[in-house]
């Protein structure tokens, strides 16, 4: 005989997993559980208590994950979890104790289930099973954990840009059938007051999308029949993401777009909409916020600003988690877009007498710009192409552009991208040429191999056209594929010169560290990767310049398997998130200089196991770049 | 005269013969020692509904309880039932508790809903904030309608805890300030069964408290209890 009252259900379908859960399977597990009650400081589960019996959802309260109980202090706090949340998962699927101490922060409730019926549960319900063995898939996720625990106390407030779509869409979308009348639905959106409509097959597929700013611009004033069917007069092109993307997602996926909906779609049904709107609740300053105020930025203070919102945008997701591979994107894509209205203000200044000569230049992103894999830290590396014109030459050419690429450079870093170092930047005569002279230049470099020109590589090989006519840079890209595929001797120059630098791992002990102790993630993490990327691409004629595309288009042509360059790609990113961590926390510390150094005793344990493992893959690689170059 | 006294002694009750077995079982159950510790027993926390305040006047509409097994409320180990009704309570009644006449009507009859709370309870203590009330109700309606007086241990939360909180004590009298006290969150106040897990969360507030003083059993728990009722009189 039990009774279950419903406002235990609701608790339970407010939070992930249980959320998606059948009711049927819901009942058996509440059924099945005790309800705990710990006081403040109170140890709930512990490694001295053993193989883990329990899984536990708080009800209420906060209870925190502590490495050494001994010393427990803030400053072992790892995990912090709260309403809803639940925990041991790892130790439960794994049959074994926990590695932490979990203790009540506060007066805390948790529901327990005992480890045979949690078992049961596994098997009955899929999206729970889901739930628990994807969070723990692998330890990259935990350590997503570990980040985010780190920083919540910085940003507690901007936490939701992380969670999934399905927990922001707030109510079932009103659909229609393509076919029915224009005039339908607007009684319909007006009756019901909503700002949207969308139109689904009988299937629950969208197909198209009618908002009121819609209907001005395309009933209104063209003067639209309202008696034919509304698909006619609706956006069709429709942007999908799955409940399981993050709002963050979202968020840029709009920034990058301009739009204000994203569909939520699940196995080809509509499950809701999310609107700007939404979104705008879950961040200080919006990501579309920070585009606009660049585009239409009319002084260098305004672009300081807008440089200085990315960087806490970055911040913010960091300590949310976001992945490495969007938070990189993310960086590129506002950077892009501060350089293009730095460039635009400065030719808007300079060639006043002379318009048409933008049209004659591309500015080149060199070095990780090029490849979309700036940190916080990135030093410029930019250079210029020209066309010659006609009864012009090259130099006065040249002696025309290199004031302007001049005030560039330095109104970038009056932005915060440090001037750089090895004078790679277009105000630098080498780096301001026509497209025939770079060719020349590469033609050089691939020809003679010195260690200068393989040095150079590792820099001008990561061009991208940025602003301008990217025709120049396009064209270059392409005889530069086939010029330098054709050269295996240069290949096998860069293939040598890149084995040159080895992961630190050592046979005995784990890492090799220098007299500093310390790691360098840069030079003995990123670049092992990033080397070889380049050379896989080379070889096999890939235009692209990030590591990650390079790697995923070049496997099939050098016959990888698709699940080792994965692995090569979780580990580059890995260590990629560990250098912006490293950068986002000195900076934040008011460092002036940003290095790449860490010791690896300064790791949580669990990183310091995953960066191992990263070097790890890094030598895989190098392996078989030494098996396809004969090293 | 004859009829009134009758019916206190409860000897115009009617049981059929099933009805007088599961009565005859429950009395039959043995007592568990008052010794047994908290985390090793089970105790039920109770909370009713009535159809106003007057403990001589008003009917028994709802029983709801949950079960502290070894510390722990077992979610799976609770239990809810409305008694059928003569008469609706009324309008203003009806708003507080929430269950409508139709409810009040369609509710199990009296004896077996009160078989099936002491076949639900065995002989294990009972729990409640107020026992006063909650227990009268229950004593007086099975009286009536099972011809037994009911006798049984009780623990009264409205003295325990201001024994054990001295310092909240004054600024504290309902259920609803202890649990705000100590963030415990009623979705459904009013709701013998909500109710009852909000009450028995703060017993096991106490059950920890009590660990800090050394008391680690009911009878412990009754000391601490009778020493309070010396000091304070709750509303």
């Amino acid at each position: 005989m039990s009774a279950i009252h419903v406002s235990q259900l609701s608790f339970f379908a407010a939070h992930a997993p249980f959320d998606r859960m059948e009711p049927a399977h819901l009942l058996w597990m509440l059924e099945r559980m005790q309800l705990g009650y710990y006081a403040r400081d109170e140890v709930i589960v512990s490694p001295e208590q053993g193989r883990v019996e329990r899984f536990l959802v708080i009800k209420q309260g906060v209870v925190q994950g502590e490495q050494n109980v001994a010393h427990a202090s803030d400053a072992d706090t790892w995990l912090e979890l709260v309403e809803g949340e639940c925990f041991p998962l790892g130790a439960l699927l794994a049959h074994r104790a926990v590695a932490s101490t979990y203790r009540a922060v506060k007066d805390t409730f948790c529901y327990e289930l005992a480890l045979a019926d949690f078992q049961q549960l596994l098997g009955l319900s899929a999206p729970f099973r889901d739930f628990c063995t994807r969070r723990i898939a692998n330890l990259l996720e935990h350590s997503k954990q570990v980040i985010q625990a780190q920083y919540t106390h910085s940003s507690s407030e901007q936490q939701s840009l992380a969670s999934p779509l399905s927990a922001i869409i707030r109510s079932t979308p009103v659909t229609c059938t393509p076919q029915t009348s224009v005039r339908e639905v607007l009684e319909r959106m007006h009756a019901s007051r909503i700002g949207s409509m969308i139109a689904v097959d009988e299937r629950g597929f969208p197909l198209g999308i009618l908002t009121l700013p819609d209907v001005l611009e395309r009933i209104a004033l063209p003067q639209a029949d309202i008696t034919q069917p509304v698909i006619n007069v609706m956006t069709t092109e429709l942007t999908f993401l799955p409940p399981q993307s993050l709002a963050y997602e979202a968020a840029l996926t709009m920034a990058k777009m301009g739009f204000r909906h994203v569909l939520v779609v699940e196995n080809d049904k509509l499950l809701g909409l999310v609107t700007e709107k939404d979104l705008f609740a879950l961040q200080r300053v919006g990501l579309r916020q920070i585009g606009s105020s660049i585009r239409h930025a009319h002084n260098i203070e305004a672009l300081q600003r807008a440089a200085s919102d990315i960087r806490q945008m970055a911040h913010n997701m960091m300590a949310q988690g976001v992945a490495a591979e969007q938070l990189t994107q993310f960086i590129s894509t506002f950077n892009d877009l501060l350089t293009v209205r730095v460039i635009e203000m400065a030719y808007a200044e300079s060639f006043a007498d002379a318009p048409q000569l933008p049209a004659q230049l591309c500015w080149m992103a060199l070095g990780s710009e090029g490849r979309f894999e700036q940190t916080l830290n990135t030093d410029q590396d930019n250079a210029l192409i020209f066309k010659v014109p006609e009864g012009v030459t090259a130099d006065a050419m040249r002696e025309r552009l290199l004031p302007v690429a001049r005030r560039i450079n330095e109104q970038l870093a009056a932005c915060g991208f440090p001037l750089c170092r090895g004078n790679v930047m277009a105000s630098n005569p080498q780096w301001c040429l026509s497209l025939d002279e770079w060719k020349a230049k590469f033609s050089n470099w691939i020809t003679n191999g010195t260690p200068e020109a393989l040095l150079h590589a590792s820099i001008f090989f990561d061009f991208r056209p940025l602003h301008g006519t990217h025709e120049l840079a396009d064209e270059l890209r392409t005889w530069l594929a086939r010029a330098a595929s054709n050269n295996s001797r240069f290949l096998h120059q860069m293939a040598e010169n890149a084995m040159s630098i080895r992961p630190p791992l050592g046979v005995i002990r784990d890492f090799v560290v220098g007299k500093e102790h310390t790691l360098d993630l840069k030079l003995n993490g990123i670049t092992p990767f990033v080397d070889a990327a380049r050379i896989f691409s080379l070889a096999a004629g890939v235009t692209h310049t990030s590591t990650l595309s390079r790697l995923r288009n070049s496997a099939a042509k050098l016959n990888i398997h698709p699940a080792e360059i994965e692995a090569w790609i979780d580990a580059f990113l890995f260590i990629q998130v560990l250098r912006m961590r490293h950068h986002d926390e000195a900076q934040s510390g008011q460092d002036d200089e940003l290095d790449n150094l860490i010791d690896p005793e300064d790791l949580h344990e669990l990183d310091r196991r995953i960066l191992k493992e990263a070097f790890r893959q890094a030598r895989k690689l190098q392996a078989r770049l030494a098996v396809e170059y004969h090293l | 005269m004859k009829n009134w006294l009758t019916r206190w002694l409860g000897g115009g009750v009617q049981l059929d013969a099933h009805q007088k077995q599961r009565l005859a079982d429950w009395q039959a159950l043995p007592r568990p020692s008052s010794a047994q510790p908290f985390d090793a027993g089970r105790c039920v926390v109770v909370d009713v509904e009535a159809s106003g305040l007057n403990l001589m006047e008003d009917r028994l509409i709802s029983i709801g309880a949950v079960a502290v097994v070894n510390g722990k409320v077992a979610l799976g180990d609770s239990f809810y039932v409305v008694l059928q009704q003569a008469t609706v309570s009324d309008k203003h009644n009806i708003l507080l508790h929430g269950i409508g006449g139709a409810a009040q009507t369609e509710g199990k009859p009296a004896a077996d809903a009160l078989l099936g709370f002491l076949e639900y309870l065995r002989r294990d203590p009972l729990v409640a904030f107020h026992v006063t009330y909650d227990q009268t109700m229950i004593q007086r309606a099975i009286r009536q309608f099972l011809g037994v007086k009911f006798r049984h241990s009780w623990s009264d939360l409205a003295y325990l805890m201001p024994a054990l909180n001295p310092a909240l004590a004054s600024r504290y009298r309902s259920l609803d300030d202890w649990a705000d006290s100590f963030g415990i969150l009623n979705d459904a106040r009013h709701n013998a069964l909500a109710d009852a897990l909000v009450t028995a969360q703060l017993l096991q507030i106490g059950f920890s408290q009590c660990g800090r003083r050394n008391i680690a059993d009911f009878s412990g728990l009754r000391d601490l209890e009778e020493a309070q009722r010396w000091v304070s009189m709750p509303v």
